[in-house]
């Protein structure tokens, strides 16, 4: 039998980074396929290559044995293959049936048939067991898991062969989980094929027929049974030797505690975190996406303002929600989304490096220039950041140098404890040994520095000590003999 | 060896600067020298007098000022839609004060302008209301007042000789509207240009959240540049009634388009975060010289503003071509 969707060779080449390397995936009709890898392993790169978002570099896409154009979402459409991204693409203010219709309304003459449509989104939700959902409700006064159904629903509505669910649990409690299953279940049922991406190894043990394992943009393991056991998977997704990316961890660790944070909390992402960075340290925060860790970056900072918990910068206690006050104790913060929260594209390096200290250059009320260029020249230089012309614009700069200026920028300003959120995120493997270097660099000068990082190889390599979050709770220290990448993994997918 | 490895590297600023040059930049300039000869050629008898070209400043003087201020606000991505009411409702709130002598007006004028401005500044940085909303409220409320304070009438300045003197002297043959303009905008471009304040302004505008992180507080500077806005207000309230001799409660009507235009004309973007006080500048400038050859070609009121709209149309072309 043909299968209902075969992928193969799919390669996608971004400037700097390969997102996909020859990746294949085989799918059948009636299947629920499971997709795991970890964050970054190409997973949705994949899928929106076969969805038609994205056009790949190279590779065949095929639906029942007929290949697709590429980088075609109508086409992708056509055929009968339907994505539900992890943000639903649902509009709120209208109604279910207006919903499931959307872009193909069920009309006589011109006129909507309202009651034939509304006939219709019954007998479909029905089929999926979930005939409580009102065709005539607002989306958006629906709770998250019928929403989901309605998905799902609308799916069917266009007769999907093919249905891509990305993380589709992350928004589900237990009980919501399981009526999902069921719909899906009889979705397979009717012979459509289902691409399950999820980070719950138990939930892909629970639906899945068949698993398939990204790791780098490669499928290094496909064909799977569901029945393979957990530890197997994890070292499908990890299985890499670290080779030299990374500087010797130093012994630079010192006494003194420059960062104490105690029972920093606000429900439901973060809840009662205690930790201690000393001067000289590097400590990473582990978990999954979603787990809190962002959420523990920006409470530290201020940037959320927390409901409980205290946090010290060198024993002196911080006023919550108060980045300013934050940055002058000596905080710094680089944000994963550098675009759009770490830099103004259309500056100078010299601009986006002084901002945050540009009290220093203050000579009776004006800027002085000339050392406000010179002192940022010095730190892009310490850093080397190519290029390192200060008057360059920092739009053109790659994003491993962009990197580099917000790094200068806390520098510049003497800060003493930085945070980093997926300081090497859409970096190239090159720069990430280089950002790696400065990092430790940085440790070694006697900065205390808490890394967030879903690469799992970064922790293990860069860090003294890591920290695993769940659910917004430290979960797990890991340090030593006990700190790698298999033990992180494990901690952050423990139920 | 050296010259080969040197050339290209020094070339290369060069590009760069060249690339961050902006069209307008360019086209404003070229478009003022061609008003001039184009006014030359019309009637160079009265238009390159020095007395029409400094009455063209003076014309536009509160329209100047005004847009300075205007030109801090959308700096951050904001707007001011109040200034005309602002306008007349400080001038009224100055009248008030009339008997007590030109101090007390020139003080009320400016000190409530301020105090209007700052109403805005926290409405919208701590109120979280739109720019938008938030002034178009104020343009009612300020222009109720101002009618409701003079009981709908123009309040007479004709004893208040300082007042006058600054709408009508001449110090070394300019008049000193022209001087407050040219004054205000020389300020305004150090404070935008050369101070840390000035910079947290663009920075909010092009970058709220990056701005945020970097310790600056951005509701502060939010607010900040709507109580700029009304100091600038309240100093153009005061050469205004100046001129006319009266504070007048329908004063300043419209005024706030011709600020907005100005300042887009000119360069500043209205999403915020890239701002040019000379743009302004040269964008009131412009305005004026082109309503000053067509009142010189005896063109209609109407003709007049029809010409007004296109060529804030055709600004906003360039501007969205530049990006």
């Amino acid at each position: 039998m043909t299968p209902v969707l075969e992928v193969r060779g799919l390669t996608k080449h971004y400037p700097g980074a390969n997102a996909l390397e020859d990746a294949g995936l085989v799918v059948e009709a009636g299947q629920v396929h499971c997709l795991v890898g970890q964050n970054g392993a190409g997973k949705s790169t994949l899928i929106k290559c076969v969805s038609g978002a994205v056009r790949p570099t190279s590779g065949t896409v095929e639906v029942d044995g007929e290949p697709l154009p590429p980088g075609d979402p109508v086409a992708a459409f056509r055929a009968g293959i339907a994505t539900i991204y992890q943000e639903l693409d649902l509009v709120a203010d209208l109604t279910v049936t207006e919903n499931l219709f959307l872009g193909h309304e069920l009309h006589r003459v011109g006129f909507i048939d309202r009651r034939a449509s509304a006939a219709a989104a019954r007998e479909l939700l029905g089929r999926l067991g979930h005939d409580e959902i009102r065709p005539g409700a607002l989306v958006g006064e629906l709770r998250p898991a019928q929403q989901q159904i309605v998905s799902l629903a609308r799916a069917l509505s266009r007769r999907a062969r093919v249905l891509i669910m990305d993380e589709p649990s992350a928004v589900l409690d237990d009980q919501e989980v399981e009526a999902m299953f069921r719909a899906i279940r009889r979705l397979t049922a009717e012979g459509v094929g289902i691409v399950y991406i999820s980070h719950r190894l138990d939930e892909v043990a629970t639906v899945g027929d068949t698993i398939t394992v990204l790791k780098d943009g490669r499928t290094v393991a496909s064909a799977l049974p569901a029945t393979t056991p957990a530890a197997e998977l994890i070292a499908h997704m990890i299985g890499r030797d670290l080779g030299d990316l990374f500087p010797d961890t130093g012994s630079s660790v010192g006494e003194s505690v420059a960062l104490r944070v105690r029972g920093l909390t606000r429900r439901p992402v973060v809840d009662g975190v205690d930790l201690d960075v000393h001067a000289g340290e590097i400590v990473g925060i582990g978990g999954l996406v979603g787990a809190g860790r962002t959420e523990l970056l920006r409470l530290i900072q201020g940037l959320d303002r927390a409901e409980a918990g205290t946090v010290e910068v060198d024993g002196v206690v911080i006023r919550p929600g108060r980045p300013d006050l934050s940055v002058r104790a000596g905080v710094g913060f680089t944000p994963e989304e550098r675009k759009s929260q770490g830099l103004w594209p259309g500056w100078s390096l010299t601009r986006n490096v002084s901002v945050a200290a540009l009290g220093r250059f203050r000579r009776a009320f004006l800027l002085d220039r000339r050392s406000e260029r010179d002192d940022a020249r010095t730190h892009l230089r310490s850093l080397a950041t190519t290029p390192d012309d200060p008057d360059r614009l920092v739009a053109e700069l790659s994003g491993g140098n962009q990197q580099k200026v917000v790094l200068a920028r806390w520098l510049l300003r003497d800060c003493k404890v930085l945070l980093l959120d997926e300081p090497t995120r859409g970096v190239d493997v090159g720069a990430k040994a280089e950002i790696y270097r400065v990092i430790r660099t940085l440790a070694d000068g006697g900065l205390a520095l808490l890394l967030v990082s879903s690469e799992l190889n970064e922790l293990v390599g860069l860090c003294d000590r890591v920290l695993v979050v769940r659910e917004g709770r430290v979960v797990a220290e890991l340090a030593g003999d006990e700190l790698s990448e298999e033990k992180i993994l494990e901690e952050a997918l423990a139920r | 060896m050296t010259d080969v490895m040197t050339q290209p590297s020094a070339s290369e600023p060069a590009m760069a600067a060249a690339r961050r040059l902006r069209v307008q930049e360019l086209t404003l300039p070229f478009v003022l020298v061609a008003l001039v000869i184009a006014g030359a050629v019309i009637d160079s008898d009265v238009f390159l007098t020095k007395d029409n070209l400094l009455t063209v400043l003076t014309q536009a003087s509160v329209v100047g000022v005004v847009a300075i201020g205007m030109t801090f606000v959308i700096a951050t991505g904001g707007i001011d839609l109040s200034v005309g009411s602002m306008l007349a409702a400080a001038a009224i709130a100055g009248g008030q004060f009339e008997p007590s002598g030109s101090g007390a007006f020139i003080a009320a004028t400016i000190g409530f302008a301020v105090l209007l401005g700052l109403v805005n500044g926290l409405a919208i940085s701590w109120g979280r209301i739109v720019p938008f909303i938030a002034t178009l409220a104020m343009l009612t409320v300020a222009r109720g007042l101002a009618l409701w304070m003079s009981d709908k009438t123009p309040i007479s300045l004709t004893f208040l000789d300082t007042v006058r003197s600054l709408g009508r002297d001449e110090v070394v043959g300019v008049p000193v509207p022209a001087f407050v303009f040219v004054a205000v905008a020389a300020i305004g471009w150090v404070v935008l240009n050369r101070t840390r304040y000035g910079r947290h302004v663009v920075a909010v505008g092009g970058n709220r959240e990056a701005a945020r992180i970097a310790g600056i507080k951005p509701n502060r500077v939010v607010c900040s540049v709507y109580v700029l806005s009304g100091l600038c207000v309240g100093i153009a309230a005061v050469l205004l009634s100046g001129r006319l001799g009266s504070a007048s409660p329908v004063a300043g009507s419209l005024l706030e388009l011709d600020a907005i235009a100005a300042v887009v004309i000119g360069g500043t973007s209205l999403a915020g975060g890239r701002a040019t006080v000379v743009g302004t500048f040269l964008g009131v400038v412009t305005f004026a010289l082109i309503f000053n050859l067509l009142n010189l070609l005896e063109m209609p009121a109407e003709i007049q503003q029809i010409t007004r709209g296109l060529i804030i149309l055709a600004a906003a072309a360039i501007q969205r071509r530049d990006r």
